[in-house]
């Protein structure tokens, strides 16, 4: 019998230091995380698990030697940021990044094993935007995709659906999947006229054999609840119903949060507890209720914790 | 800005003598809409389109026999006679702003482009569109374009570079445009996350920024 969540996280997710000033996604977030699920009435039912680091075998199926070797060496030389000053990085944050990228695959192996059926991976630095070869909006390996590429490799996953409520696009799961039939990327994000990283156009529904994969659901600024409640019901549970996944990674963000300012989205800390039941369901219906989600963004710390807390009551079916 | 490193070069062109089945296969295999029809020694003789192609064929309106009558006709009917042969060309030296003003007055799909008179290559609107895509940077992951209301205050370009640097905020596009509706506005492509911070930074150093 396993447990009614699995939470995967560790204290050394806070090591990845991004230089303090004001970078928004620092170790508060995890902390703000921790303690609005003590203080939940269901922190009883919560289980957690320290991830393993993933190992450079299942890295790179996600992303090129050639990143690595740069990104590694950049922290050895004591460097402060990679490529962009918002990718900001300490002496610890590849390390970091390996055991961020490694909660998906500790949560795979207990999905698999049937140790655990509803996982999630409260994890930092976030994974999203960083492509295959660099990195991009705080982001260095794309835990989502490392995910996806382990279940098809190691348990034959074929039809793999990743859907991302973050506010912003995930342009680095967009890239990794775009081209190929096995795996399907719907997010619902800020418009890309408004919103980072620029990408996520509403007509990009995938390339070649991966036509028909990707599902761009943008949102003008000042986007809400309501929208998002009317996507998921009437346009994103007819594809799944067509699509039937046979696995299910969530890229939770709470960054569209109406109080966060890293965008313009205005969603409400309940649509979060929404967004959890609805995604329960569609586990239910496809996966025997098996659903790994990990997390992205999310900068507000006064609404962050609460806002977590309620999707994991919605993942709980309460 | 040459259209030379746009357009596409040595591209497949046809003699005057084919016959449609055979131009209309050509046109399909490599999902192209506009062939350049050339003599032996590839200098430009006209244009066919798709869409001359698809006039020449019969109209599913027709009944069954008359459709055979048109298919029959088709098939011996050569490239020379449907072709449109009074074309607007292009040169290695236009321009993207050329083949713009050129579209747009024709209502064109691709233009051939000439060396004397010579065929070289091929230029679409897609190529057109591709080329300002890249210019202003369009879809370039990690940037967004932003609005600041340009007041007209001196100095105020210096003011808005001077801080983006300070601030060590990377920019790729700057556009001072005046606008008949919109009023006069300066165009930021901005490379940050932090577009909240940003927005800040403007409005603290006494800019407007235009917001969604
Ligand atoms: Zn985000």
């Amino acid at each position: 019998m396993s447990a009614p969540l699995t939470i995967i996280s560790d204290q050394r997710y806070l090591q990845h230091d991004t230089g303090g000033g004001e970078h928004p996604e620092i170790p508060a977030r995890l902390q703000a995380v921790s303690q609005a699920l003590e203080a939940s009435p269901y922190f009883s039912d919560l289980t957690f698990v320290p991830p393993h680091v993933a190992e450079r075998e299942w890295l790179v199926k996600a992303h090129t030697e050639d990143w690595l070797f740069r990104f590694e060496e950049a922290v050895l030389a004591g460097r402060t940021y990679i490529d962009h000053t918002d990718n900001q990085i300490c002496y610890d944050s590849y390390d970091i990044a390996c055991l961020s990228a490694g909660a998906g695959l500790t949560g795979i192996d207990l999905i698999e094993e049937e140790k655990a059926r509803n996982v999630f991976c409260l994890v930092r630095p976030p994974g999203h935007h960083a492509e295959h070869n660099i990195p991009f909006g705080f982001c260095f390996f794309n835990n989502c995709v490392v995910a996806a590429r382990y279940w098809q490799h190691c348990y034959g996953k074929k039809r793999i659906l990743i859907f991302d409520f973050d506010g912003h696009h995930g342009n680095g799961i967009q890239s990794a999947f775009e081209d190929e039939a096995a795996g399907y990327y719907i997010s619902i994000h800020e418009h890309p006229s408004f919103s980072y990283p620029g990408t996520g156009y509403g007509d990009e529904h995938g390339l070649g054999e991966g036509k028909g994969t990707i599902l761009n659901l943008p949102l003008s600024p000042g986007g809400g609840d309501d929208q998002v409640v009317k996507l998921l019901q009437e346009t994103i549970l007819p594809k799944l119903n067509e699509w039937q996944p046979d696995a299910i990674i969530i890229a939770a963000g709470f960054d569209a949060h109406r109080e966060d300012e890293m965008t313009g989205l205005h969603y409400s800390t309940e649509l979060y507890h929404t967004i959890g039941l609805v995604i329960r369901d569609w586990a239910e219906q496809f996966t025997e209720g098996r659903i790994l989600s990990i997390l992205e963004g999310g900068y507000e710390l006064s609404v962050l914790g609460d806002s977590v807390e309620a999707y994991v009551r919605g993942l709980l079916g309460k | 800005m040459y259209i030379s490193r746009h357009m596409t070069g040595e591209p497949i062109t046809v003699s005057s003598a084919m016959l449609l089945p055979e131009a209309r296969a050509l046109l399909n295999d490599y999902q192209f809409r506009h062939l350049p029809v050339v003599d032996e020694n590839g200098i430009l003789l006209g244009m066919l389109t798709d869409r001359d192609l698809r006039s020449a064929y019969p109209s599913s309106v027709l009944s069954n026999s008359e459709r055979q009558l048109v298919y029959e006709k088709v098939e011996k009917t050569t490239v020379a006679e449907i072709m449109s042969t009074d074309c607007v060309t292009l040169g290695p030296n236009s321009t993207l702003d050329d083949a713009l003003f050129l579209f747009d007055r024709d209502q064109m799909g691709a233009l051939p482009v000439l060396d004397e008179e010579r065929v070289v290559g091929v230029f679409s609107i897609r190529d057109l569109t591709t080329a300002y895509k890249n210019l202003f940077g369009v879809g370039e992951k990690g940037s967004i374009l932003i609005g600041i209301v340009d007041d007209g205050s001196p100095g105020i370009m210096t003011r808005i570079v001077t801080l983006l640097e300070e601030q060590q905020i990377p920019f790729t596009r700057l556009l001072r445009i005046c606008g008949k509706s919109d009023g006069d506005t300066i165009y930021l492509r901005i490379n940050t996350f932090k577009i909240a911070k940003v927005y800040a930074l403007l409005e603290e150093e006494g800019l407007t920024v235009k917001r969604a």
